[in-house]
């Protein structure tokens, strides 16, 4: 008993003691390193001092190892006899003199009066490299970013490793194993120590490694995997065969998991963009049963606004308007103030596009309430009339939007990317189901909404002044397009054309869920946007799968390689079959009209 | 959807007038023009630009036998007749042979794509005959399987226009792929011949250019005496009582389904006529022609003419192309505006188009002539 615990105060007498040495090792700090590997005389040693600097994540060395193998070290023989290491940088002057920074600390080299040297290299001798020295220099480099701060940096320089299979730099990684804290550079890790012992002589370790990798099944394996299978089987090696097997297996199974979650995200958030773009839609065609074919153009003006938001907080803007210049000058924000543009840009754009929509359903659409296919026709002249207003003022071209700091980026969750943007316009969709849910059923001016919708006439026979109900209604479901191009543009393009991108798919949106159901849109967006999304990850793979069509064939298959299309056309053919089936949509409004 | 009769006034029922304007219009159109051709007072460009346009018309009639006399809008008739136009466009580009860019026996673009032989269903569009077949049957299916599950589901008013304008946008995104072997968004151009007569500028073009803009204006002739036959027929009678109350005429034993598919298969065929007529004229089919927009562009003509008259589509197609040509040289940047603004004005202001003009301007004229003799009595 006393021996254990004896044995053990040793075992950890010798742990602080090393723990100690490498403390103090450790505080030597690398700058100093590599001065003393400068000056020291002798080849072996300074290969031994540069070795040291392995393992170490301090930014320094690279920058100063680069500069000595680019030929960037010298050494300055201060007046007082000091030889002190330095770099030169910078642009040369027009006496060929750099700027010099002292290796040792970073600073720029001084005279005696504090003033910063400038110094040419020429005068100077370079600190001299040999091919063993650059060899051991190299080997700091490659590793210099296993222990970068960066958990990415760190994985990234795990994964090129990995790629090289080189067996010399397994010790190393599985030194690093030990210190690795981050859990993805730890699956980082093992995934390469698995990929290097691939390549290893004994059949044990490669099986073992196999079976690493059937446990880890990541995507990046498969290549490495089907190499190592068709290594196996050209050797006959039977067991190898099936673990090689049965990882590529785990890998694919892997990969389908991977693309059927990232379709699904995929098919979600083309849903919510459908949503997003025919919301406006339901209300005005859905409710008031106006056929707003200038839609597409309030949803265009809504990012237009965005952009004109975003110049505003910007730099300014100059829009040419009927041969005056407006000029919009900017606020010239930066930085954290100039990102909170895109919260400004959501209720201007919500409050251009319903002063659009109410100016519309004055001058045009109140004229037309019994008359739907001509509020068809004279919208549609509107939207022709807009876009080229909007081609005058903004031009023909594409403009720009930028994306938000906090909506740019990705989120990876297990292989599957999802951006930002998307996510958000998935949540925002919620957000606007809900509150335009609150309103038509929560407050006194959603009732009117809905009973002037019902019975136009009832409700005025009633009391309630219908203009101005009808009037505030287009407002609202212009102002909801409006509120949708401020979030389109941060996924699409913006330009005069934005609009027509969006109008038929948000008229089949509001046709599929049943004119008048709001439940009915939000299904029917997400229904189709889920199918459009399906048709496009698989049809490619389905082609081959057309070739017994006879004489077409080989057509068909040609056609369904351009996914996004044919799937297109695919989900246009299933809309007008299910409309055989349900002819009035998802949700039909129950009426006892015959003309409904 | 019904029609009430505020919404709809038919264009004065002036028969005899109607027939003397229309027979000078066609007249002019059929003996002046070439003979102004013939004897070299206006160019070919001139006059293949009148036959596109007699084309338009054709398209016009089409849009106007649904839209004004069955009360169906179709937004889906510039696929038809773009359909039209790139069957006799197929047939066109194998009478090219071997004398195009590459000098192979195949279209252009074929051996751009890379193939070395003709596809299976490009061989027959050798000969005329299975290729004029082809200009209705092609179009005249899709309308028909189209119209049939869109009638049969009782798809009427608003839902039918925004389907048959989706049907337009899904078939021009298919056309502008390249893996449709139909030229992709460049379609046919560059044609040598038709039925062995030359197409190109020089030597016989311009009389084949005569040729074919006499036999546009014949077919426009036969195609309007078509329509004034059949609106007389108890099938026009039922076709426009569809129009004004289509529940009425199906409780009273009428298969409107039937009827309407009849009309919008008819439609079709007559857009495809016009398509096919315009290709060789315009030398050039593309998906360009079959955007959404088109249709709607045709619908503005039929409504500025006068819908639900037999005239007022061919007026509204010339007079419209006539300041489109205008307008869109003088102004590039305003011609959309133009179109747009007129075309709100007319809808809001005069529903029965510029036929109706002469008739709602009568009273006023009346009324002027009238007050002088009222002020000398007093």
């Amino acid at each position: 008993m006393m021996n254990r615990i004896a044995r053990r105060l040793r075992l950890l007498a010798l742990l602080s003691w090393l723990g100690a040495a490498a403390l103090a090792f450790a505080a030597e700090a690398p700058r100093q390193t590599i001065v003393r590997a400068i000056l020291v005389e002798d080849d072996a040693e300074k290969r031994a001092l540069i070795g040291t600097l392995a393992g170490q994540g301090d930014d320094a060395i690279r920058t100063l190892l680069i500069a000595w193998r680019s030929d960037a070290l010298f050494v300055y023989a201060a007046p007082d006899g000091a030889k002190i290491p330095v770099q030169l940088t910078g642009e040369k002057d027009d006496k060929d003199a750099q700027a010099a920074l002292r290796v040792d600390n970073g600073q720029a080299l001084q005279d005696a009066a504090g003033r910063p040297l400038r110094l040419v290299g020429g005068d100077l001798k370079a600190v001299e490299h040999d091919s063993n020295l650059r060899r051991a220099m190299k080997a700091v480099l490659d590793l210099i970013d296993l222990v970068a701060p960066d958990p990415a940096r760190r994985i990234q320089a795990i994964q090129t490793i990995a790629l090289a299979q080189d067996l010399s730099k397994l010790p190393l990684l599985q030194a690093r194993q030990k210190d690795e804290t981050d859990p993805r550079a730890r699956r980082a890790l093992r995934e390469a120590i698995a990929l290097i012992e691939l390549k290893d002589p004994k059949s044990e370790t490669r099986l073992a490694a196999l079976a690493e990798l059937k446990e880890l099944h990541t995507l990046s394996s498969s290549d490495f995997l089907k190499r190592a299978l068709k290594e196996a089987t050209d050797q006959a090696d039977r067991p190898a065969i099936a673990a090689a097997t049965a990882a590529l297996q785990a890998v694919d199974l892997h990969r389908s998991a991977v693309d059927f979650f990232g379709t699904l995200f995929r098919g979600v958030s083309t849903g919510s963009i459908l949503l997003v773009g025919a919301l406006g839609l339901a209300i005005t065609f859905g409710l008031m049963r106006v056929i707003n074919m200038a839609h597409g153009e309030m949803i265009a003006v809504g990012a237009y606004t965005t952009y004109v938001v975003q110049n505003v907080f910007g730099a300014g803007v100059t829009l040419p308007c009927f041969g005056l210049n407006l000029h919009l000058s900017g606020m010239n924000l930066e930085g954290a103030a100039y990102q909170w543009y895109f919260v400004a840009a959501v209720p201007c754009s919500f409050l251009a596009a319903a002063c659009a929509g109410i100016l519309l359903e004055r001058t045009v659409i109140q004229f037309l309430y019994r008359r739907p296919l001509e509020s068809l026709l004279a919208t549609w002249g509107v939207s022709l009339v807009m876009q080229q207003l909007l081609k005058l003022m903004f031009g023909s071209n594409n403009v720009q939007v930028g994306s938000p700091v906090y909506l740019s980026g990705n989120w990876t969750v297990n292989d599957v990317l999802l951006g930002w943007n998307r996510v958000f316009v998935i949540g925002f969709g919620g957000v606007i189901v809900l509150g335009m849910w609150l309103v038509l059923t929560k407050t006194p001016l959603g009732l009117l909404i809905r009973a002037v919708m019902q019975n136009r006439g009832m409700a005025a026979c009633m009391g309630v002044r219908t203009t101005r109900v009808n009037l505030l209604t287009f407002g609202l479901g212009s102002g909801l397009a409006g509120l949708a191009g401020a979030f389109l543009s941060q996924i699409g393009n913006v330009g005069p054309t934005l609009g027509q991108n969006y109008i038929i798919d948000s008229f089949m949106v509001v046709v599929v869920g049943g004119v008048g159901s709001i439940v009915g849109t939000v299904l029917s967006a997400f229904a189709i946007g889920g199918v459009d999304q399906v048709l496009q990850q698989y049809l490619p793979a389905w082609a081959p799968g057309l070739s017994w069509v006879p004489g077409i064939g080989s057509f068909l298959q040609n056609l369904a390689q351009d996914a996004a299309v044919f799937g297109k056309i695919m989900v246009l053919g299933a809309i007008i079959l299910f409309l055989q089936w349900k002819p009035s949509g998802l949700f039909s409004t129950r009426s006892r009209s015959l003309d409904e | 959807m019904t029609m009430t009769p505020s919404s709809f006034r038919p264009a004065a029922r002036v028969a005899g007038s109607e027939l003397a304007v229309t027979a000078m219009i066609a007249l002019l159109l059929i003996g002046l023009l070439p003979l102004l051709h013939a004897t070299g007072q206006i160019s070919t460009f001139t006059l293949s630009l009148w036959g596109k346009y007699l084309c338009y018309a054709l398209l016009a009639i089409s849009v106007n036998l649904l839209w004004g006399y069955t009360g169906l809008l179709s937004l889906g008739q510039a696929l038809f007749f773009a359909l039209g136009g790139y069957m006799h466009g197929m047939y066109l580009m194998r009478m090219i042979g071997d004398l195009g860019q590459y000098h192979k026996p195949i279209p252009d673009f074929l051996v751009f794509l890379g193939w070395t032989k003709l596809p299976a269903f490009w061989e027959p569009f050798a000969s005329f005959p299975f290729a004029f077949a082809m200009v209705f049957l092609v179009p005249g299916l899709i309308a028909y399987v189209f119209g049939y599950l869109a009638f049969r589901s009782r798809i009427r008013g608003v839902y039918f226009s925004i389907l048959t304008q989706a049907l337009t946008y899904a078939a021009s995104i298919l056309f502008f792929r390249n893996n449709l072997l139909l030229g992709g968004n460049n379609g046919f151009t560059d044609f040598k011949f038709i039925l062995g007569h030359s197409l190109v500028d020089r030597g016989a073009g311009p009389a084949t250019m005569r040729g074919l803009y006499l036999v546009t204006a014949v077919t426009l002739l036969l195609v309007y005496v078509l329509c004034r036959w059949l609106n007389g027929t108890k099938f026009g009678l039922v076709q426009q009582a569809i129009r004004d109350g289509e529940n009425r005429v199906l409780f009273s034993g009428y298969a409107t389904t039937h009827y309407k598919l009849f009309v919008f298969v008819l439609a079709a065929c007559i857009a495809a006529l016009g398509g096919a007529l315009f290709v060789p004229q315009a030398g050039i089919i593309n998906p360009e022609e079959m955007k959404a927009q088109n249709s709607l562009e045709a619908v503005v003509w039929v409504a500025v003419g006068g819908r639900g008259t037999l005239v007022g589509p061919i007026l509204g197609a010339l007079c419209i192309n006539l300041l489109k040509s205008w307008a869109s040289r003088a102004y590039p940047d305003l011609w959309l505006i133009i179109l747009g603004g007129l075309f709100i004005l007319v809808v809001l202001f005069l529903p029965g188009g510029l036929v109706s003009l002469p008739a709602r301007l009568a009273p006023l004229w009346r009324k002027r002539a009238a007050d002088p003799a009222a002020v000398t009595k007093s």
